[in-house]
């Protein structure tokens, strides 16, 4: 799963939110490293909708302008917990491993 | 106001390059996202747009609601565009040769590029572009591209004859069991229920209604 991806679902994890909602989560939750642009996010809701790992919550009308939010759907969640997952003991090896080595990366 | 009368404008101007359906589906949705980023002072650069728009309009597509078959044809013909778009780019390296080579013969009279790498190029060209569109209208359930798609095999099958040099046959060859393979799939029995049920399913298919009514 690339990076960006697994980003805009962790933005939705917790509940719904609409595209700049989920560019300014994705930019906090990464500490000001992905910032991602309203094109590519656009693209990728685009393909996660497609399959099916994401889908419409609802919409709402602010200032006159349509705001559509996004949710996970079940298999999203899924996705995204095995995603975290594998990455969690990936992380945990590496870390580990450093340690046994010194530590003094760390 | 009028300055983000503007800027909407040019937002508005830049979707163009995505495709109507997406238009139609996230226009209204996309342009109040932008407009949002104007609104933080974050101008959003033309080109992340444009690659987006045109990514949407080119990337392959090969629906999950089509019959295996058809998929697996759809998939055949990506690679087919895949090879032909090979095919361009290895004629480009002659391009650059007779350009170089002619750059030599200054002081004689330039002779004219060649017509076999102009006709390659083109050729290379227009047959990617073939492939694309017909991976995609057969993955649409498009009767029109199954046809074309069985001409095809006619020329395809007569260019193998004329060949020479060993990479020139085994590509042509390559490209030409692809082309029979697909053909072959769209032909077959399952293949054939989904075209002649599409021609009725123009109108919007009933996974499509109830995700709208959701």
């Amino acid at each position: 799963m690339q990076e960006a991806t697994f980003m805009i679902l962790t933005a939705l994890a917790n509940g719904s939110q609409h595209g700049y909602g989920i560019i300014t989560d994705v930019q906090e939750i990464s500490g000001g490293r992905v910032r991602l642009r309203a094109g590519t996010l656009y693209t990728a809701l685009d393909r996660l909708r497609g399959d099916e790992l994401i889908e419409v919550d609802r919409e709402e009308v602010v200032d006159g302008r349509l705001r559509r939010y996004y949710r996970l759907t079940p298999s999203g969640s899924k996705r995204l917990g095995a995603e975290a997952t594998r990455l969690q003991s990936h992380a945990a090896v590496a870390l580990q491993r450093l340690k046994f080595a010194g530590g003094s990366a760390l | 106001v009028s300055e983000d009368r503007e800027r909407e404008r040019r937002y508005r101007r830049l979707l163009k390059w995505y495709p109507a359906e997406f238009r139609r589906e996230n226009g209204e949705e996309l342009v109040a996202v932008l407009m949002e980023f104007e609104g933080a002072g974050q101008r959003q650069p033309s080109m992340d747009l444009i690659k987006s728009g045109l990514w949407l309009r080119l990337r392959p597509r090969v629906p999950r609601t089509v019959v295996p078959a058809v998929r697996a044809a759809v998939v055949l013909m990506y690679a087919g565009a895949l090879i032909s778009a090979l095919g361009f780019i290895a004629t480009v390296p002659s391009l650059r040769y007779f350009a170089d080579t002619n750059h030599l013969s200054l002081l004689g009279h330039r002779q004219s590029l060649p017509i076999t790498i102009v006709a390659g190029l083109l050729l290379g060209l227009i047959l990617t572009g073939a492939w694309m569109w017909m991976a995609r209208a057969v993955g649409e359930g498009r009767r029109g591209a199954r046809v074309l798609a069985t001409v095809l095999v006619a020329p395809a099958t007569l260019h193998l004859f004329g060949l020479k040099g060993l990479i020139a046959v085994v590509f042509a060859m390559v490209t030409w069991l692809i082309g029979l393979s697909a053909v072959w799939l769209l032909w077959r029995p399952a293949s054939r229920a989904f075209f002649d049920r599409d021609v009725a399913a123009l109108a919007p298919r009933p996974s499509e209604a109830s995700r709208e009514s959701n």
